[in-house]
């Protein structure tokens, strides 16, 4: 009864690559958020401008986690390394144009810690468009390698989970021990901010267009087999994908992303610290992804905006309270919600989509002028029951 | 060498001290449908397993098309051409019936070409013609894991059709279907023999009955004997390794 | 330099010493379970804070909180098993998220009731003092009572798996799940019980750290990520695993301290670690799978 044409009407309807909805409803938003800075309070302009820049790096988590399988808890690891470039430049630059108090032209924590001059291995990121390079450059180098030794021997799932974290870990001590050169505990902070409007707009720019690369990613082919590695890494591999590389490319993908996400940041808000590239942020990031639908490319603007926000609004009233909601949040997501709110969305329209479909090809023979035809064609090829019984439909079998 | 695709030649196995396969010599030749036949333990997933780059053997040679493929890496061997379908149906769950044999479509398999690959009309068409002969059109919009167990082992078989390999390696495709099903998994396999080469392996009597033409018994890692299905039914060795097991009884 | 060099080796017992203990009962969960307990460290900590209320509040040692560590701890994480990871023995990565979530629960509230302030417990009178060790190192007698501990509760998991029926269930479930509940073994019982004593170690492990560490609500989360690391290091399908692995990062990171520094120190264990799994994906004393492509 089937034919190709009616399997091309109710099953293989695809989504547009960026429905109009969609545009809109981001056009919108951007545009909100864009102009707010002229009738808004500073604060919050603050705020937004942060959210969005998390809001990118729980994306880049949501690629590597939601759709291809790979639950990194050192994601922060290349937020850090993006922001850290992008300070130091800054930095760089503000202290050889504002001598500190002793006269020195180089960043007030060297001189603290006893450097005359600049080592000349940061010198170069003095320039900003050096500091860019290596932002975009080194954070994917560091997830290729990671990559390389562990995705082409398998490691993945909990082991990888493990092992990221216990990097992470390792990179913030490293930053608080070597104060001398990346500012120790306090961090790097004191250098002219870029934090205004214009500078609202550029972060607001970037992250639509990563928003739009990572639906293109996800929505082509290349995304369908990311989420058939993650769906079943076996299969995948005896269909001659070698999965390994697939894993590879998300990853130093997503890491690149985080250190965009990171410099904004940087940038933005004026000081970077060694928890900007700890564990804390790495899973902090992983609950945003979650909560908004981790396997969806909206969900970590939604979830980052709904959790950081209610951070903000809750950890003003009673700070303690907030890590008692986030506990909570933990397990109520992992428990309950696992697609989290977008993911959870999204679904339920495919379900009833599909299941409306499915009615209605069920219909298309059973009622309405096609019904007719059908019951006819049936009523004289179907021997086994009476021929005004095929007719109206009625079963043959009479007790 | 003949027109052999496939020649095993002393083909051993050895995991923790069990010799799983036992100095293996197994040839399939070209456009051939080949049933291999066991008891439980006989070896034969195993030596799906070897061909497929599942494991690596302790010895012995794997040539398909004349050329070395023993212990290469999965995906290597399947750009050889060589595909294999798992005994449990071994699918991607969350995608829908249509893209789990989209993506089996053969060729594209770097990541640089999944990156720049459009769909084209003629790809959409194949899926259907695929999904229209494995009878499942009407649920291509539905993620794989609503399907029944027999529609998943459809679609499995439709994934490696679409990946058109030369050589397809089907384990047990009629493991826990009905009757029903199986009469119709049978007819799909003989349709996919009529362009592929086959090698199969198979429990149920009355499937191998209606495919089989040239079997294969392994035994104990080893081959216990070959040929026509009804000269093997008759061979008194192969009566006695499954007489306990009661499955050529009215053979 | 050799000769401190061997001081350092002697001085890394109590290191790896610790980290037995912590990771034991890490151990015991992810190898039988499946089940990578974020809040571990967190029920280390509660641990130590027990401790201390043992020591101030009853008056009790050391050996009197050890008991007392294990039970508590142990029935903090029965209910812990029982709200929160029942029902999600089957996707590790969610475990990992919602025990994490447990963590911050834990932490808050240890941090309601104690405040935020450091603690101090003492060590028991009997161990106080040491006694020379080769290298002129004077050897505190608790860091020997650490050793002789941590060998103890090896051997005792050890007779527990190997020497009682409920060891056999405990190995059947870690071999094949699916097999034993057709057995009619509880798995579900099997899998709380771990989850309990595995906990109860992690009590005793805060019992016993809390008079050589200062006791605050986030303590925990090094000894975690610690444990972590000895674990990836030795393999979780077999009791040497734990031994093998800590004695490799204990020793070496002690040693590799002395020489540098102990971030320098920390970065090449973890390097020394990352090779190891390249070469066996698994741990050294890993149940390595036996297909190439394994599935959770």
């Amino acid at each position: 009864m089937t034919t190709v044409a009616a399997a091309g009407r109710f099953n293989l309807r695809r989504e547009p690559m960026f429905p109009l909805w969609s545009i809109a409803g981001v056009a919108a938003v951007v545009a909100i958020l864009a102009t707010y800075p002229l009738y808004g309070t500073e604060y919050v302009m603050n705020l937004l401008g942060m959210f969005v820049c998390f809001s990118i790096f729980a994306l880049s988590i949501s690629l590597i986690w939601g759709f291809a399988g790979i639950l990194s808890l050192g994601q922060a690891i290349y937020f850090g390394m993006g922001a850290y470039f992008i300070a130091l430049s800054l930095k760089l630059s503000y202290a050889a144009e504002n001598p500190t108090r002793y006269g020195g032209t180089i960043p007030d924590y060297m001189e603290w810690n006893g450097l005359t001059e600049v080592p000349t291995i940061m010198a170069p990121l003095m320039h900003i468009e050096v500091a860019i390079v290596c932002l975009l450059f080194f954070p994917t180098l560091l997830a290729f390698i990671f990559g390389v030794i562990t995705f082409k021997r398998h490691i993945y799932g909990v082991y990888c989970a493990v092992i990221t974290l216990a990097e992470a870990l390792i990179l913030q001590e490293f930053i608080i021990e070597y104060q001398a050169y990346t500012g120790g505990f306090n961090g790097i902070t004191d250098y002219e901010t870029y934090n205004n409007m214009y500078f609202l707009w550029v972060i607001l720019g970037v992250a639509v267009l990563l928003f739009a690369a990572s639906r293109l990613l996800t929505h082509s082919r290349i995304g369908t087999v990311l989420k058939s590695v993650r769906d079943n890494d076996v299969r995948a591999e005896f269909n001659g994908y070698e999965v390994a590389n697939y894993r590879i490319f998300v990853f130093c993908f997503a890491s690149m992303m985080a250190a965009i996400a990171g410099g904004l940041y940087a940038a933005w808000m004026g000081i970077v610290s060694h928890l900007d590239t700890g564990p804390i942020l790495s899973i902090e990031g992983v609950i945003w992804a979650a909560v908004g639908g981790r396997a969806t490319v909206i969900g970590p603007f939604i979830g980052t905006f709904l959790v950081k926000g209610a951070e903000f609004f809750l950890s003003e009233q009673l700070a303690w309270a907030w890590q008692l909601v986030m506990g909570l949040l933990f397990i109520f997501v992992v428990k309950f919600m696992p697609d989290g709110i977008m993911g959870t969305i999204g679904k339920s329209i495919a379900m009833g989509r599909q299941r409306a479909a499915y009615a209605e090809s069920e219909d298309a023979f059973q009622s309405g002028p096609m019904a007719v035809i059908t019951r006819l064609r049936s009523a004289f090829t179907d021997g086994n029951r009476g021929f005004m019984d095929n007719l109206l439909g009625r079963s043959g079998r009479r007790d | 060498m003949s027109g052999n695709i496939l020649e095993i030649t002393g083909l051993t196995t050895r995991v923790s001290g069990y010799t799983i396969l036992d100095d293996l010599y197994f040839s399939v030749e070209e456009n051939e449908l080949r049933v291999l036949l066991g008891p439980n333990g006989a070896g034969k997933t195993t030596l799906i397993d070897m061909i497929s780059g599942r494991y690596k053997p302790t010895g012995g040679k794997i040539l398909f098309e004349n050329r070395d493929i023993t212990g290469l890496a999965p995906h290597k061997i399947f750009k050889r051409g060589i595909c294999r379908k798992f005994q449990v149906p071994n699918m991607y769950e969350t995608l829908s019936v249509f893209d789990n044999v989209m993506i089996s479509l053969a060729g594209h398999r770097l990541v640089v070409q999944s990156l720049f690959h459009k769909h084209t009309a003629t790809d959409q068409d194949r899926v259907v013609e695929i999904l229209e002969f494995i009878g499942l059109v009407e649920k291509a919009g539905f993620p794989a894991d609503a399907l029944s167990h027999g529609e998943r082992q459809w679609l499995e078989m439709g994934m490696l059709i679409a990946a058109d390999p030369k050589l397809l390696l089907l384990d047990e495709p009629t493991t826990g279907m009905t009757e029903a099903d199986k009469q119709k998994t049978a007819d799909l396999i003989q349709r996919i023999a009529e362009r592929h080469t086959v090698l199969l392996v198979e429990h149920d009597m009355h499937v191998v009955r209606r495919l089989g033409n040239f079997v294969t018994v392994l035994h104990q890692g080893g081959i216990l004997a070959e040929g026509p299905l009804s000269d093997v039914v008759a061979n008194e060795e192969v009566r006695q390794v499954y007489l306990g097991q009661g499955k050529f009884s009215g053979a | 330099m050799g000769d401190a060099v061997l001081t350092q080796f002697f001085s890394g017992f109590s290191l790896v010493a610790i980290l037995i203990i912590a990771a034991l009962g890490l151990a015991v969960i992810f190898g039988v379970a499946g089940v990578i307990n974020m809040a571990h460290g967190e029920f280390i900590m509660v641990g130590a804070y027990v401790a201390s209320v043992v020591q101030s509040g009853l008056g009790g040692n050391t050996f009197w909180s050890i008991p007392i560590c294990f039970v508590a701890v142990g029935l903090l994480g029965l209910v812990v098993e029982r709200t929160v990871i029942r029902g999600l023995y089957d996707r590790p990565l969610e475990t990992l998220l919602a025990t994490w979530g447990v963590s911050l629960i834990l932490i808050v509230i240890i941090k309601m009731i104690f405040g935020t302030e450091l603690h101090y417990v003492g060590s028991p009178e009997m161990l106080q003092g040491g006694f020379p060790a080769p290298g002129n190192l004077p050897f505190p007698w608790y860091r020997l009572f650490l050793i002789l501990l941590s060998i103890l509760l090896l051997v005792l998991t050890f007779v527990l798996f190997f020497r009682t029926k409920f060891g056999l269930a405990v190995r059947a479930v870690r071999r094949n799940r699916s097999m034993s509940e057709a057995m009619g073994i509880n798995t579900a019982r099997v899998d709380m019980l771990i989850f309990a004593y595995g906990s109860g170690l992690a009590g005793v492990a805060g019992a016993v750290l809390a008079p050589i560490k200062t006791v605050s609500p986030t303590m925990g989360f090094p000894y975690a990520v610690d444990s972590f690391m000895v674990l990836v290091m030795g393999g979780v399908g077999n009791l040497l695993g734990v031994p093998v692995g800590a004695a490799i990062i204990g020793e070496g990171e002690t040693i590799l301290a002395f020489l540098f520094n102990s971030v320098i120190g920390k970065l090449l264990v973890f390097l020394l670690i990352v090779l190891v799994i390249r070469i066996v994906p698994r741990g050294i004393f890993g149940y390595q799978e036996r297909t190439l492509g394994h599935r959770r």
